[in-house]
Order: C-alpha cells, then sequence, then structure tokens
C-alpha cells in the first residue's frame, strides 16, 4: 500500500543459481547458455529498472489511491476489467495484440517511445521455457 | 542463444551498458553525439511570440552542419526550439508532436501550449535527463500566446523572455537590455535577430545564420534565414587552371554514342 511515485534505481533482487539449475544443481548451460552472476549483481544503467518498472509503478500509485478514496471495491474493479480482457491471448511466444488492454490502459490514443523504437527485435522466444513458465512446470 | 521467455519489448535497450562500463575503464570511450551547441530564444511581442536560432550543429569541436533547422513544428500553432544533444531534441520533439496529433483527434479543439509543456516534463523527468533536451515552446492558443522553457531533468518555467544553450548569456543580455512588454512586431524581430546575433558572434558553439519563428492568432510566419551574417567571401581569384596545364603522352578517342541500330527493348 505504498504511494511510491518512482521506481527505484536498482531492482531489489538477489539472483541465484537455483534459477537456472538443472538436475544436479548446477547452472544449465546447454539450455540457458553462459551465465556471469557476478555481472548480473553489479549496478545497471540507473535509468533500466527505472523505465521498466514505470508503468507498473504508476499504476500501482492510481489504484493505492483509488483505495484510499473511495474504497476497496474500486480498484478490484479496475483489475477485474484487466484480467477479463487479457484471458484471450496466443500461446506464450507468440505476439498477440490486446486491444482491449490498451484501451484500458488509455494507450490507444498515445504513442511512446516503446511503439517505434527497436520495434523489430530479431531475438527468438524459447516456446518451451515460456510455455514451462506459464504452467509453472519447471 | 540465452533463452528468453517473453516476447522483447521495444524502446531502449540497455544490454550494452555493462560492456560499455568495462570498456571506458580500458580507456575506450564512447563516441560523443553531435549537440546543438546553440543559441536559442523566445519573446513575447504585443500580439504573439517570437522563437529565434542560430543555425551551428557540433560534433565536439567541428561544425557538423552549418545550417541546420533548430526551431521544429510541434503543432499548426505552436513551434519548439531545442538545445543539448541534436538527437534528443529532434525525436522528443517529434514524439510530443505526434501525441499532440493524437490528443487533437481524441478532443476534437486545437492543442494548447501548456498540454505540450505538460507531456515534455513528464517524458523528460522520466529519463531523468539522460535524454539531453533543453527546449522552448511558444505558441498560441485559446488561452493567448505563451512562452515557456522546458530544461533536460524535466523543469519547466513561464516566461515573458528566455533563452536556452551555450549562447544564452550573450542573447539573455541583450534581451533584459532592450525588453519591454507589448513590442511591435518589426522591434520584436530586431530584439529576436540582435539576441541571437548576440550569441552568434560571442559564443563558439552559435554560428551561421539567424532563424526566426513569429507565432500569431491563426497565422505562423517562418523566416528560415532571417539574416546571414557569417556569409563566405567570394574568392579573390580563380583557382581554376587552363586548358593545356597538364601535358598528356597518349589519346583515345572512343564513340559510345551509337547512331545506326535499333534502339534497346525493354518491354
Amino acid at each position: 500500500m505504498s504511494l511510491r511515485a518512482v521506481p527505484s534505481a536498482n531492482p531489489p533482487s538477489t539472483k541465484s543459481v537455483a534459477d537456472t539449475a538443472n538436475s544436479y544443481g548446477v547452472h544449465d548451460t546447454f539450455r540457458y547458455g553462459l551465465r556471469s552472476i557476478e555481472t548480473e549483481i553489479s549496478p545497471a544503467h540507473p535509468l533500466e529498472n527505472r523505465l521498466k518498472q514505470w508503468e507498473e509503478t504508476q499504476t500501482n500509485l492510481k489504484l493505492t489511491m483509488q483505495r484510499r478514496i473511495y474504497g476497496i471495491h474500486a480498484p478490484i474493479r479496475h483489475l477485474m476489467e484487466r484480467s477479463i480482457v487479457s484471458r484471450m491471448q496466443r500461446l506464450p511466444g507468440l505476439p498477440s495484440s490486446n486491444f482491449g488492454m490498451e484501451i484500458l490502459m488509455g494507450k490507444d490514443e498515445t504513442i511512446e517511445f516503446e511503439d517505434f523504437l527497436n520495434e523489430l527485435s530479431t531475438e527468438i522466444v524459447d516456446v518451451h521455457t515460456a510455455m514451462e513458465q506459464k504452467l509453472g512446470i519447471k | 542463444m540465452r533463452a528468453k521467455a517473453e516476447i522483447p519489448k521495444g524502446g531502449f535497450n540497455f544490454d550494452n551498458y555493462r560492456r560499455n562500463v568495462f570498456l571506458e575503464k580500458q580507456g575506450l570511450g564512447l563516441p560523443k553525439a553531435i549537440k546543438t551547441g546553440t543559441t536559442i530564444i523566445g519573446i513575447h511581442f504585443k500580439d504573439g511570440i517570437i522563437l529565434g536560432a542560430d543555425t551551428r550543429s557540433t560534433n565536439d569541436t567541428i561544425v557538423a552542419n552549418k545550417n541546420c533547422k533548430k526551431i521544429h513544428y510541434l503543432a499548426p500553432n505552436m513551434y519548439c526550439a531545442g538545445a543539448g544533444t541534436a538527437a534528443d531534441t529532434e525525436q522528443s520533439n517529434a514524439l510530443i508532436s505526434s501525441q499532440l496529433e493524437l490528443h487533437r483527434l481524441a478532443t476534437g479543439r486545437q492543442s494548447r501550449v501548456i498540454t505540450a509543456v505538460a507531456m515534455l516534463k513528464q517524458m523528460l523527468f522520466r529519463y531523468q535527463g539522460h535524454v539531453s533536451a533543453a527546449l522552448i515552446i511558444g505558441g498560441y492558443d485559446i488561452s493567448g500566446p505563451s512562452l515557456y522553457n522546458v530544461h533536460p531533468h524535466g523543469s519547466s518555467d513561464k516566461l515573458p523572455f528566455v533563452a536556452m544553450g551555450s549562447g544564452s548569456l550573450a542573447a539573455m543580455a541583450i534581451l533584459e537590455s532592450r525588453w519591454t512588454k507589448d513590442l511591435e512586431r518589426d522591434d520584436a524581430i530586431e530584439l529576436a535577430k540582435d539576441a541571437i546575433e548576440a550569441g552568434i558572434f560571442n559564443d563558439l558553439g552559435s554560428g551561421s545564420n539567424v532563424d526566426i519563428n513569429i507565432i500569431e492568432k491563426d497565422k505562423v510566419e517562418i523566416l528560415k534565414n532571417y539574416a546571414k551574417p557569417n556569409e563566405r567571401a567570394v574568392k579573390e581569384q580563380s583557382y581554376k587552371y587552363k586548358r593545356g596545364a597538364t601535358a598528356y603522352l597518349k589519346e583515345y578517342v572512343r564513340e559510345f554514342i551509337v547512331t545506326e541500330g535499333d534502339a534497346m527493348d525493354i518491354s
């Protein structure tokens, strides 16, 4: 229930080998490639976490204010509408345009850097990992 | 390749940040972005706003563009002059211009200057000053003429006359001594020209010509290169070589134009 207006510069996180461990307990290089925990905990660009968390922080602030002013029903209705709208999606790993979500978030009437910069990213998404994450299988 | 579970989002990519920090420690710095070491001004006059800018853009100590455009279109009734990193000013300006257009389509009304200023402030604050764009926004909307300046970290001021950029001190000196309320149009244009010329002649980062934009109610006049105090002098002598100055040993003459035969059939 915090009124945090701006995300912190560094994400509060601990990195452990357990995230990518295989059945032997070590990092699974076959599946995930090389990994260096030292570089993962060294300080990232001061803007990286700020931009990544911006949307979420602003939404949380809005919902907290709504809860304090109108009561618990206001944020609950808001989140209910969002979950209704995001139920119909493609399988993970495939791009799906969620137009209802865009309307709810107000993004149908604005344009941001994300919409035209770095759009055609050629990174391949691993469907198996994505599916495992979605179904909670490890 | 590292397997990714979600589709990567667009926008800025910070993947190379740690690599760059490492390289800088080894002594290989990043290339410098093109800046517009600049003089830009905005002044209120009786019926509207005048924006002025010089036309030099620099790449460290080299002049990258002797006649660049620093006053950008935001909306039919507003223009924005930008100082700082050239790419940042142009792109943030283009982004806000698009957002204003979408806003106009949604509301069906003429855009207000304060809307553009609010959008820019919020965007620049989000980027913590890393988007190095110092802007002067002037326009004429339903509430009259207004002039704002926005700093790279997201603060703004509403003022009767502003100057930004490396030549702002020189320009501000002229504006402080000669600006009065309700200037006539021609006096205001002269004042703007003199302020920019002060920046051009006294600041190394500004130079070349003076651009002026006059924004009045329902009318915008763009005077690109209104004054050119730095025209290149005509060369006093001719440096062309006379025919026959170079001796030659052999001469081949080949006919490439074919006079007989059919024309090429391209169908």
